[in-house]
Protein backbone atom coordinates (compact mmCIF):
# COMPACT_ATOMS: atom_id res chain seq x y z
CA UNK A 1 0.00 0.00 0.00
CA UNK A 2 2.71 2.47 1.08
CA UNK A 3 4.88 1.31 -1.82
CA UNK A 4 2.07 1.89 -4.32
CA UNK A 5 1.39 5.30 -2.84
CA UNK A 6 5.07 6.24 -2.98
CA UNK A 7 5.32 4.98 -6.57
CA UNK A 8 2.44 7.27 -7.56
CA UNK A 9 3.91 10.10 -5.48
CA UNK A 10 7.37 9.70 -7.03
CA UNK A 11 5.95 9.70 -10.55
CA UNK A 12 3.93 12.79 -9.66
CA UNK A 13 7.10 14.54 -8.43
CA UNK A 14 8.92 13.71 -11.66
CA UNK A 15 5.93 14.88 -13.70
CA UNK A 16 5.69 18.12 -11.70
CA UNK A 17 9.43 18.83 -12.13
CA UNK A 18 9.18 18.11 -15.87
CA UNK A 19 6.16 20.38 -16.22
CA UNK A 20 7.83 23.14 -14.18
CA UNK A 21 10.94 22.96 -16.34
CA UNK A 22 9.09 22.76 -19.65
CA UNK A 23 6.63 25.53 -18.85
CA UNK A 24 9.36 27.65 -17.29
CA UNK A 25 7.92 28.12 -13.83
CA UNK A 26 9.92 30.24 -11.41
CA UNK A 27 10.29 30.74 -7.69
CA UNK A 28 11.12 34.44 -8.19
CA UNK A 29 8.48 37.03 -7.39
CA UNK A 30 7.14 38.85 -10.45
CA UNK A 31 3.91 40.85 -10.58
CA UNK A 32 1.70 40.75 -13.60
CA UNK A 33 -0.09 43.79 -14.96
CA UNK A 34 -2.80 43.46 -17.59
CA UNK A 35 -3.72 45.81 -20.42
CA UNK A 36 -0.70 48.07 -20.35
CA UNK A 37 -1.49 50.85 -22.89
CA UNK A 38 0.55 50.97 -26.06
CA UNK A 39 1.31 54.63 -25.29
CA UNK A 40 3.92 53.48 -22.76
CA UNK A 41 6.32 53.04 -25.67
CA UNK A 42 5.97 56.71 -26.50
CA UNK A 43 5.82 57.94 -22.92
CA UNK A 44 7.66 55.52 -20.59
CA UNK A 45 7.18 57.88 -17.63
CA UNK A 46 3.43 57.33 -17.75
CA UNK A 47 3.88 53.78 -16.47
CA UNK A 48 4.06 53.44 -12.71
CA UNK A 49 6.01 50.44 -11.56
CA UNK A 50 4.68 48.34 -8.70
CA UNK A 51 8.11 48.65 -7.11
CA UNK A 52 8.62 52.39 -7.52
CA UNK A 53 8.17 52.98 -3.78
CA UNK A 54 10.84 50.38 -2.86
CA UNK A 55 13.19 51.52 -0.12
CA UNK A 56 16.68 50.85 -1.27
CA UNK A 57 19.42 49.30 0.74
CA UNK A 58 22.37 51.61 1.05
CA UNK A 59 24.55 49.13 2.86
CA UNK A 60 28.21 48.62 3.33
CA UNK A 61 30.14 48.67 6.54
CA UNK B 1 -2.76 -20.21 7.19
CA UNK B 2 -1.23 -22.84 4.94
CA UNK B 3 -1.28 -25.81 7.26
CA UNK B 4 -4.25 -28.08 6.77
CA UNK B 5 -5.60 -30.92 8.79
CA UNK B 6 -8.75 -32.81 9.50
CA UNK B 7 -11.36 -30.96 11.42
CA UNK B 8 -13.44 -32.56 14.10
CA UNK B 9 -16.65 -33.41 12.37
CA UNK B 10 -20.13 -33.09 13.77
CA UNK B 11 -20.80 -31.95 17.28
CA UNK B 12 -17.96 -31.60 19.76
CA UNK B 13 -17.31 -34.87 21.54
CA UNK B 14 -17.58 -34.09 25.21
CA UNK B 15 -17.29 -36.45 28.14
CA UNK B 16 -19.32 -35.35 31.13
CA UNK B 17 -18.44 -35.89 34.76
CA UNK B 18 -19.12 -34.18 38.01
CA UNK B 19 -16.75 -32.17 40.14
CA UNK B 20 -15.91 -34.17 43.30
CA UNK B 21 -15.61 -30.90 45.19
CA UNK B 22 -18.83 -29.06 44.35
CA UNK B 23 -20.77 -31.58 42.28
CA UNK B 24 -21.04 -29.28 39.27
CA UNK B 25 -21.06 -30.86 35.83
CA UNK B 26 -17.63 -31.02 34.17
CA UNK B 27 -17.10 -31.06 30.43
CA UNK B 28 -13.95 -32.86 29.27
CA UNK B 29 -13.29 -31.93 25.68
CA UNK B 30 -9.76 -33.14 25.04
CA UNK B 31 -10.44 -36.86 24.70
CA UNK B 32 -8.49 -37.82 27.78
CA UNK B 33 -5.38 -35.97 26.68
CA UNK B 34 -5.76 -33.35 29.40
CA UNK B 35 -3.65 -33.86 32.51
CA UNK B 36 -5.60 -31.47 34.70
CA UNK B 37 -9.04 -29.96 34.50
CA UNK B 38 -10.34 -26.97 36.42
CA UNK B 39 -13.94 -26.86 37.58
CA UNK B 40 -15.56 -23.76 36.18
CA UNK B 41 -17.87 -23.64 39.18
CA UNK B 42 -15.62 -23.97 42.24
CA UNK B 43 -12.23 -23.62 40.43
CA UNK B 44 -10.91 -26.80 41.97
CA UNK B 45 -8.03 -28.24 39.99
CA UNK B 46 -8.68 -31.92 39.31
CA UNK B 47 -6.57 -34.79 38.02
CA UNK B 48 -8.06 -35.44 34.58
CA UNK B 49 -6.12 -38.72 34.29
CA UNK B 50 -7.72 -40.05 37.44
CA UNK B 51 -11.09 -41.81 36.94
CA UNK B 52 -12.37 -40.24 40.16
CA UNK B 53 -11.06 -36.77 39.22
CA UNK B 54 -8.95 -36.41 42.32
CA UNK B 55 -8.78 -32.86 43.67
CA UNK B 56 -5.25 -31.53 43.20
CA UNK B 57 -5.75 -27.95 44.36
CA UNK B 58 -8.49 -25.61 45.38
CA UNK B 59 -8.25 -21.86 45.27
CA UNK B 60 -10.57 -19.04 46.04
CA UNK B 61 -11.56 -16.74 43.25
CA UNK B 62 -14.35 -14.27 42.92
CA UNK B 63 -17.00 -15.46 40.50
CA UNK B 64 -16.58 -13.82 37.14
CA UNK B 65 -13.07 -12.68 37.74
CA UNK B 66 -11.06 -12.39 34.55
CA UNK B 67 -13.44 -14.20 32.21
CA UNK B 68 -11.77 -15.42 29.02
CA UNK B 69 -12.39 -13.28 25.95
CA UNK B 70 -12.90 -16.51 24.01
CA UNK B 71 -15.31 -18.69 26.06
CA UNK B 72 -14.28 -22.29 26.73
CA UNK B 73 -15.83 -24.63 24.18
CA UNK B 74 -15.63 -22.09 21.35
CA UNK B 75 -14.36 -23.51 18.10
CA UNK B 76 -12.33 -21.68 15.52
CA UNK B 77 -10.08 -22.35 12.54
CA UNK B 78 -6.38 -21.56 12.95
CA UNK B 79 -4.13 -22.18 9.95
CA UNK B 80 -6.80 -24.34 8.32
CA UNK B 81 -7.36 -26.56 11.33
CA UNK B 82 -10.35 -26.39 13.62
CA UNK B 83 -9.49 -26.06 17.29
CA UNK B 84 -11.60 -25.86 20.38
CA UNK B 85 -10.79 -23.67 23.36
CA UNK B 86 -10.42 -26.06 26.30
CA UNK B 87 -8.36 -24.11 28.82
CA UNK B 88 -7.54 -20.63 29.98
CA UNK B 89 -4.98 -19.25 32.40
CA UNK B 90 -3.68 -15.90 33.50
CA UNK B 91 0.00 -15.51 34.18
CA UNK B 92 1.69 -12.61 35.90
CA UNK B 93 5.17 -11.21 36.09
CA UNK B 94 6.40 -8.41 38.31
CA UNK B 95 8.76 -5.76 37.03
CA UNK B 96 9.96 -3.28 39.63
CA UNK B 97 7.04 -4.32 41.79
CA UNK B 98 4.43 -3.69 39.12
CA UNK B 99 2.40 -6.75 38.05
CA UNK B 100 1.89 -7.38 34.34
CA UNK B 101 -0.54 -10.12 33.35
CA UNK B 102 -1.26 -11.90 30.11
CA UNK B 103 -3.71 -14.61 29.18
CA UNK B 104 -3.16 -17.97 27.59
CA UNK B 105 -5.82 -20.03 25.84
CA UNK B 106 -5.37 -23.78 25.43
CA UNK B 107 -6.68 -24.98 22.06
CA UNK B 108 -7.27 -28.63 21.19
CA UNK B 109 -7.75 -30.62 18.02
CA UNK B 110 -7.99 -34.41 18.37
CA UNK B 111 -5.65 -34.94 15.37
CA UNK B 112 -3.26 -32.03 15.85
CA UNK B 113 -3.14 -31.92 19.63
CA UNK B 114 -2.71 -28.74 21.64
CA UNK B 115 -2.01 -25.23 20.50
CA UNK B 116 -2.06 -21.94 22.38
CA UNK B 117 -3.17 -18.37 21.95
CA UNK B 118 -1.68 -15.70 24.16
CA UNK B 119 -3.10 -12.24 24.67
CA UNK B 120 -1.63 -9.14 26.30
CA UNK B 121 -3.24 -5.70 26.06
CA UNK B 122 -5.05 -6.68 22.86
CA UNK B 123 -1.94 -8.22 21.24
CA UNK B 124 -2.31 -11.87 20.26
CA UNK B 125 0.13 -14.64 19.49
CA UNK B 126 -0.50 -18.03 17.93
CA UNK B 127 1.85 -20.30 19.86
CA UNK B 128 2.96 -23.90 19.57
CA UNK B 129 5.58 -26.01 21.29
CA UNK B 130 8.90 -26.35 19.44
CA UNK B 131 10.00 -29.82 18.42
CA UNK B 132 13.71 -28.99 18.51
CA UNK B 133 15.87 -26.89 20.78
CA UNK B 134 17.11 -23.51 19.48
CA UNK B 135 20.83 -22.69 19.58
CA UNK B 136 21.30 -20.07 22.29
CA UNK B 137 24.36 -17.80 22.06
CA UNK B 138 26.91 -18.04 24.89
CA UNK B 139 25.81 -14.77 26.48
CA UNK B 140 22.14 -15.71 26.00
CA UNK B 141 21.66 -12.41 24.17
CA UNK B 142 20.30 -14.16 21.11
CA UNK B 143 19.39 -17.54 19.71
CA UNK B 144 19.17 -19.13 16.29
CA UNK B 145 16.33 -21.30 15.13
CA UNK B 146 15.86 -22.58 11.58
CA UNK B 147 18.50 -20.14 10.36
CA UNK B 148 16.79 -17.12 11.88
CA UNK B 149 18.33 -15.05 14.66
CA UNK B 150 16.19 -13.96 17.60
CA UNK B 151 17.28 -11.23 20.02
CA UNK B 152 16.67 -11.58 23.72
CA UNK B 153 13.91 -9.21 24.77
CA UNK B 154 12.82 -9.90 28.31
CA UNK B 155 13.23 -12.41 31.08
CA UNK B 156 11.11 -12.69 34.19
CA UNK B 157 9.63 -15.04 36.72
CA UNK B 158 6.02 -15.74 35.79
CA UNK B 159 3.43 -17.12 38.15
CA UNK B 160 0.10 -18.67 37.29
CA UNK B 161 -2.64 -16.58 38.89
CA UNK B 162 -5.86 -17.94 37.40
CA UNK B 163 -6.83 -21.16 35.62
CA UNK B 164 -9.94 -22.54 33.98
CA UNK B 165 -10.67 -25.66 31.89
CA UNK B 166 -8.29 -28.38 30.75
CA UNK B 167 -4.52 -28.40 30.54
CA UNK B 168 -2.05 -30.89 29.13
CA UNK B 169 0.20 -30.45 32.16
CA UNK B 170 -0.10 -30.42 35.92
CA UNK B 171 -1.29 -26.85 36.24
CA UNK B 172 -1.34 -25.17 39.65
CA UNK B 173 -2.27 -21.70 40.73
CA UNK B 174 0.83 -20.08 42.18
CA UNK B 175 3.28 -22.22 40.25
CA UNK B 176 6.18 -20.23 38.83
CA UNK B 177 8.51 -20.52 35.88
CA UNK B 178 11.47 -18.53 34.60
CA UNK B 179 10.45 -17.23 31.21
CA UNK B 180 12.64 -15.62 28.61
CA UNK B 181 11.50 -14.19 25.28
CA UNK B 182 13.62 -13.88 22.14
CA UNK B 183 12.12 -11.94 19.29
CA UNK B 184 12.36 -11.72 15.54
CA UNK B 185 9.09 -9.99 14.64
CA UNK B 186 6.55 -11.24 13.90
CA UNK B 187 7.82 -14.31 15.79
CA UNK B 188 8.85 -14.84 19.37
CA UNK B 189 10.54 -17.86 20.89
CA UNK B 190 9.97 -18.32 24.61
CA UNK B 191 11.68 -20.58 27.06
CA UNK B 192 9.98 -21.62 30.27
CA UNK B 193 12.09 -23.23 32.91
CA UNK B 194 10.57 -25.03 35.87
CA UNK B 195 13.22 -26.77 37.89
CA UNK B 196 15.44 -28.52 35.37
CA UNK B 197 12.73 -28.79 32.74
CA UNK B 198 12.82 -26.23 29.90
CA UNK B 199 10.00 -25.89 27.41
CA UNK B 200 10.48 -23.94 24.20
CA UNK B 201 7.60 -22.46 22.26
CA UNK B 202 7.24 -20.25 19.26
CA UNK B 203 4.59 -17.58 18.86
CA UNK B 204 3.62 -15.64 15.80
CA UNK B 205 1.87 -12.31 16.09
CA UNK B 206 -1.72 -12.43 14.92
CA UNK B 207 -4.17 -9.54 14.72
CA UNK B 208 -7.07 -9.61 17.18
CA UNK B 209 -9.56 -9.15 14.36
CA UNK B 210 -8.25 -12.37 12.77
CA UNK B 211 -8.87 -14.20 16.06
CA UNK B 212 -12.38 -12.76 16.19
CA UNK B 213 -12.97 -13.84 12.61
CA UNK B 214 -11.51 -17.32 13.19
CA UNK B 215 -13.68 -17.97 16.24
CA UNK B 216 -16.70 -16.06 14.91
CA UNK B 217 -16.83 -13.95 18.05
CA UNK B 218 -19.34 -11.16 18.42
CA UNK B 219 -18.27 -7.54 18.65
CA UNK B 220 -14.80 -6.25 17.95
CA UNK B 221 -11.48 -7.44 19.25
CA UNK B 222 -10.02 -5.22 21.99
CA UNK B 223 -7.90 -2.44 20.55
CA UNK B 224 -4.20 -3.21 21.08
CA UNK B 225 -2.46 -0.91 23.53
CA UNK B 226 1.11 0.15 22.83
CA UNK B 227 3.67 -1.79 20.83
CA UNK B 228 4.13 -5.48 21.67
CA UNK B 229 7.47 -7.24 21.74
CA UNK B 230 7.04 -9.16 18.47
CA UNK B 231 4.46 -6.93 16.82
CA UNK B 232 5.56 -6.49 13.22
CA UNK B 233 6.34 -2.91 12.36
CA UNK B 234 3.92 -1.65 9.73
CA UNK B 235 6.79 0.40 8.33
CA UNK B 236 9.82 -1.91 8.40
CA UNK B 237 9.35 -3.43 4.94
CA UNK B 238 8.00 -0.20 3.50
CA UNK B 239 11.07 1.73 4.67
CA UNK B 240 13.62 -0.32 2.73
CA UNK B 241 11.32 -0.51 -0.29
CA UNK B 242 10.76 3.25 -0.15
CA UNK B 243 14.48 4.01 0.00
CA UNK B 244 15.05 1.72 -2.98
CA UNK B 245 12.38 3.64 -4.84
CA UNK B 246 13.91 6.96 -3.75
CA UNK B 247 17.18 5.80 -5.32
CA UNK B 248 15.42 4.82 -8.56
CA UNK B 249 13.53 8.12 -8.70
CA UNK B 250 16.72 10.06 -7.91
CA UNK B 251 18.42 8.40 -10.88
CA UNK B 252 15.36 9.24 -13.00
CA UNK B 253 15.58 12.83 -11.76
CA UNK B 254 19.25 13.05 -12.78
CA UNK B 255 18.38 11.62 -16.21
CA UNK B 256 15.55 14.14 -16.49
CA UNK B 257 17.90 16.96 -15.52
CA UNK B 258 20.40 15.83 -18.17
CA UNK B 259 17.65 15.81 -20.77
CA UNK B 260 16.49 19.33 -19.89
CA UNK B 261 20.01 20.72 -19.71
CA UNK B 262 20.76 19.11 -23.07
CA UNK B 263 17.61 20.09 -24.94
CA UNK B 264 16.69 23.45 -23.38
CA UNK B 265 17.38 26.25 -25.88
CA UNK B 266 19.00 28.63 -23.35
CA UNK B 267 19.11 31.21 -26.14
CA UNK B 268 19.83 34.95 -25.99
CA UNK B 269 16.70 37.01 -26.69
CA UNK B 270 17.94 40.50 -25.91
CA UNK B 271 21.07 42.27 -24.76
CA UNK B 272 22.03 45.93 -24.56
CA UNK B 273 24.14 48.29 -22.50
CA UNK B 274 23.23 51.65 -20.96
CA UNK B 275 24.62 54.34 -18.74
CA UNK B 276 22.63 55.90 -15.93
CA UNK B 277 23.75 59.41 -15.07
CA UNK B 278 22.44 60.26 -11.61
CA UNK B 279 23.23 63.93 -12.09
CA UNK B 280 20.74 64.21 -14.91
CA UNK B 281 17.36 65.50 -13.91
CA UNK B 282 14.15 64.54 -15.62
CA UNK B 283 12.52 61.25 -16.55
CA UNK B 284 14.90 58.33 -16.07
CA UNK B 285 12.67 55.64 -17.57
CA UNK B 286 12.96 54.51 -21.16
CA UNK B 287 11.93 51.56 -23.32
CA UNK B 288 14.03 49.18 -25.37
CA UNK B 289 13.57 48.05 -28.91
CA UNK B 290 11.02 45.32 -29.52
CA UNK B 291 12.44 41.81 -29.55
CA UNK B 292 10.82 38.44 -30.20
CA UNK B 293 10.54 35.47 -27.87
CA UNK B 294 10.19 32.36 -30.02
CA UNK B 295 9.29 28.76 -29.32
CA UNK B 296 7.03 27.45 -26.59
CA UNK B 297 6.04 29.13 -23.35
CA UNK B 298 9.18 29.19 -21.23
CA UNK B 299 11.04 31.08 -18.56
CA UNK B 300 13.18 34.13 -19.24
CA UNK B 301 16.23 34.96 -17.17
CA UNK B 302 16.96 38.68 -17.03
CA UNK B 303 20.46 39.59 -15.88
CA UNK B 304 21.54 43.05 -14.81
CA UNK B 305 25.26 43.75 -14.70
CA UNK B 306 26.46 47.11 -13.40
CA UNK B 307 29.88 48.65 -12.89
CA UNK B 308 29.51 49.52 -9.23
CA UNK B 309 32.05 50.70 -6.71
CA UNK B 310 30.61 51.06 -3.19
CA UNK B 311 27.25 51.98 -4.65
CA UNK B 312 23.95 50.55 -5.71
CA UNK B 313 21.67 50.55 -8.68
CA UNK B 314 18.00 49.73 -8.47
CA UNK B 315 16.10 49.05 -11.68
CA UNK B 316 12.33 48.94 -12.08
CA UNK B 317 11.62 46.59 -14.93
CA UNK B 318 8.45 46.01 -16.89
CA UNK B 319 8.67 43.30 -19.52
CA UNK B 320 5.72 44.17 -21.73
CA UNK B 321 4.11 42.02 -24.39
CA UNK B 322 3.56 44.38 -27.31
CA UNK B 323 0.87 42.11 -28.76
CA UNK B 324 -1.31 41.69 -25.66
CA UNK B 325 -0.38 44.55 -23.32
CA UNK B 326 0.44 42.00 -20.60
CA UNK B 327 3.32 43.24 -18.44
CA UNK B 328 5.61 41.45 -15.98
CA UNK B 329 6.67 43.98 -13.39
CA UNK B 330 9.60 43.54 -11.05
CA UNK B 331 12.38 45.49 -9.44
CA UNK B 332 15.97 44.37 -8.98
CA UNK B 333 18.77 45.81 -6.97
CA UNK B 334 22.44 45.47 -7.75
CA UNK B 335 24.81 46.66 -5.06
CA UNK B 336 28.44 46.11 -4.38
CA UNK B 337 30.43 47.39 -1.43
CA UNK B 338 33.98 46.60 -0.44
CA UNK B 339 36.88 47.93 1.60
CA UNK B 340 39.47 47.11 4.22
CA UNK B 341 39.18 46.99 7.96
CA UNK B 342 41.12 45.44 10.83
CA UNK B 343 40.23 41.96 9.50
CA UNK B 344 41.47 42.79 6.01
CA UNK B 345 39.51 42.99 2.79
CA UNK B 346 35.74 42.72 2.94
CA UNK B 347 33.01 42.88 0.34
CA UNK B 348 29.31 42.38 0.14
CA UNK B 349 26.83 42.21 -2.69
CA UNK B 350 27.61 41.67 -6.32
CA UNK B 351 27.77 43.62 -9.55
CA UNK B 352 25.42 41.14 -11.17
CA UNK B 353 21.82 40.11 -10.48
CA UNK B 354 19.52 37.63 -12.20
CA UNK B 355 15.80 37.03 -12.00
CA UNK B 356 13.69 34.36 -13.65
CA UNK B 357 10.42 35.55 -15.16
CA UNK B 358 8.09 32.55 -15.32
CA UNK B 359 6.11 31.10 -18.19
CA UNK B 360 6.38 33.73 -20.88
CA UNK B 361 4.41 32.89 -24.00
CA UNK B 362 6.05 33.57 -27.37
CA UNK B 363 5.46 37.03 -28.79
CA UNK B 364 6.91 40.48 -29.29
CA UNK B 365 8.18 42.17 -26.16
CA UNK B 366 9.99 45.26 -25.01
CA UNK B 367 11.42 46.34 -21.69
CA UNK B 368 10.56 49.49 -19.79
CA UNK B 369 13.60 50.29 -17.66
CA UNK B 370 13.66 52.83 -14.85
CA UNK B 371 17.01 52.99 -13.02
CA UNK B 372 17.57 54.61 -9.63
CA UNK B 373 20.62 55.23 -7.51
CA UNK B 374 22.15 57.71 -5.07
CA UNK B 375 21.74 61.24 -6.37
CA UNK B 376 24.94 62.89 -7.59
CA UNK B 377 26.75 59.57 -7.75
CA UNK B 378 27.63 60.09 -11.36
CA UNK B 379 27.49 57.73 -14.28
CA UNK B 380 26.78 54.04 -13.75
CA UNK B 381 27.29 51.84 -16.80
CA UNK B 382 25.11 48.74 -16.79
CA UNK B 383 23.88 46.11 -19.18
CA UNK B 384 20.68 44.11 -19.44
CA UNK B 385 20.42 40.67 -21.04
CA UNK B 386 17.57 38.21 -21.50
CA UNK B 387 17.85 34.48 -22.13
CA UNK B 388 14.83 32.25 -22.69
CA UNK B 389 14.19 28.57 -21.99
CA UNK B 390 16.88 28.33 -19.32
CA UNK B 391 16.89 25.11 -17.22
CA UNK B 392 16.55 25.76 -13.50
CA UNK B 393 18.36 23.67 -10.92
CA UNK B 394 15.96 24.77 -8.19
CA UNK B 395 13.10 22.54 -9.35
CA UNK B 396 15.34 19.48 -9.50
CA UNK B 397 16.52 20.29 -5.99
CA UNK B 398 12.92 20.67 -4.85
CA UNK B 399 12.04 17.39 -6.58
CA UNK B 400 14.88 15.61 -4.77
CA UNK B 401 13.70 17.12 -1.49
CA UNK B 402 10.14 16.05 -2.28
CA UNK B 403 11.33 12.48 -2.80
CA UNK B 404 13.38 12.45 0.39
CA UNK B 405 10.79 13.87 2.80
CA UNK B 406 8.30 10.93 2.79
CA UNK B 407 11.16 8.43 3.04
CA UNK B 408 12.67 10.31 5.97
CA UNK B 409 9.27 10.57 7.70
CA UNK B 410 8.65 6.86 7.16
CA UNK B 411 12.11 5.99 8.49
CA UNK B 412 11.59 8.18 11.54
CA UNK B 413 8.23 6.54 12.25
CA UNK B 414 9.84 3.12 11.92
CA UNK B 415 12.60 4.10 14.33
CA UNK B 416 9.99 5.46 16.77
CA UNK B 417 8.06 2.18 16.55
CA UNK B 418 11.18 0.14 17.33
CA UNK B 419 12.08 2.55 20.13
CA UNK B 420 8.65 1.96 21.71
CA UNK B 421 9.09 -1.80 21.30
CA UNK B 422 12.50 -1.95 22.95
CA UNK B 423 11.55 0.51 25.69
CA UNK B 424 9.60 -2.42 27.21
CA UNK B 425 12.56 -4.78 27.08
CA UNK B 426 15.12 -5.66 29.73
CA UNK B 427 17.47 -3.24 27.97
CA UNK B 428 15.09 -0.27 28.18
CA UNK B 429 16.18 0.53 24.63
CA UNK B 430 17.55 -1.11 21.52
CA UNK B 431 20.44 -3.53 22.10
CA UNK B 432 23.74 -2.14 20.87
CA UNK B 433 23.98 -4.40 17.83
CA UNK B 434 24.92 -1.88 15.15
CA UNK B 435 21.36 -1.58 13.87
CA UNK B 436 20.01 1.75 12.62
CA UNK B 437 17.85 2.07 15.74
CA UNK B 438 20.73 1.49 18.15
CA UNK B 439 22.92 3.87 16.14
CA UNK B 440 20.27 6.60 16.32
CA UNK B 441 19.65 5.97 20.04
CA UNK B 442 23.38 6.06 20.77
CA UNK B 443 23.66 9.33 18.86
CA UNK B 444 20.71 10.80 20.77
CA UNK B 445 22.22 9.62 24.08
CA UNK B 446 25.56 11.19 23.13
CA UNK B 447 23.87 14.51 22.38
CA UNK B 448 21.97 14.36 25.68
CA UNK B 449 25.17 13.52 27.56
CA UNK B 450 27.06 16.36 25.94
CA UNK B 451 24.22 18.78 26.68
CA UNK B 452 24.00 17.71 30.31
CA UNK B 453 27.80 18.03 30.45
CA UNK B 454 27.51 21.58 29.14
CA UNK B 455 24.92 22.38 31.78
CA UNK B 456 27.29 21.23 34.45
Amino acid sequence: MIRSMFLIYGLAVLAAVSLAEYRGWSLDRVDEVLNVPKSVRDNPGSYRSVYSSYHHYTGGK
Amino acid sequence: MSETGPAPSGKPQVRSSNCPSCGAALSLRSFGQAVTVVCQSCHSILDAQDPTLKILQTFQVAVGEDPPLIPLGTRGTIRGTTYEVVGFQRRTIRVEGIPYSWHEYVLFNPYKGFRYLTEYNGHWNDTSILRSIPAVSPGKSSLTYLGETYKQFQSANASTSFVLGEFPWQVRVGETADVCDYISPPRVISSEQTGKEVTWSMGEYIAGRDIWKAFKLSGDAPTPIGVYENQPSPMSEAVSATWRMVFVFAVALIVLMSVFYTFSRDEAAFEDGYTFDTNTTGEASFVTDIFELKGHTSDVVLTTTAELNNSWLYVNYALINQDTGHAYDFGREVSYYHGYDSDGFWSEGSTKDSVTVPSLPPGHYYLRIEPESDPHHGSIPYSVSLRRDVPQLSFFALGALGLLIPAIVLTWRSISFEHMRWAESDYGGAPDDGSLLSTVENAVDSVKDSMSGDDE
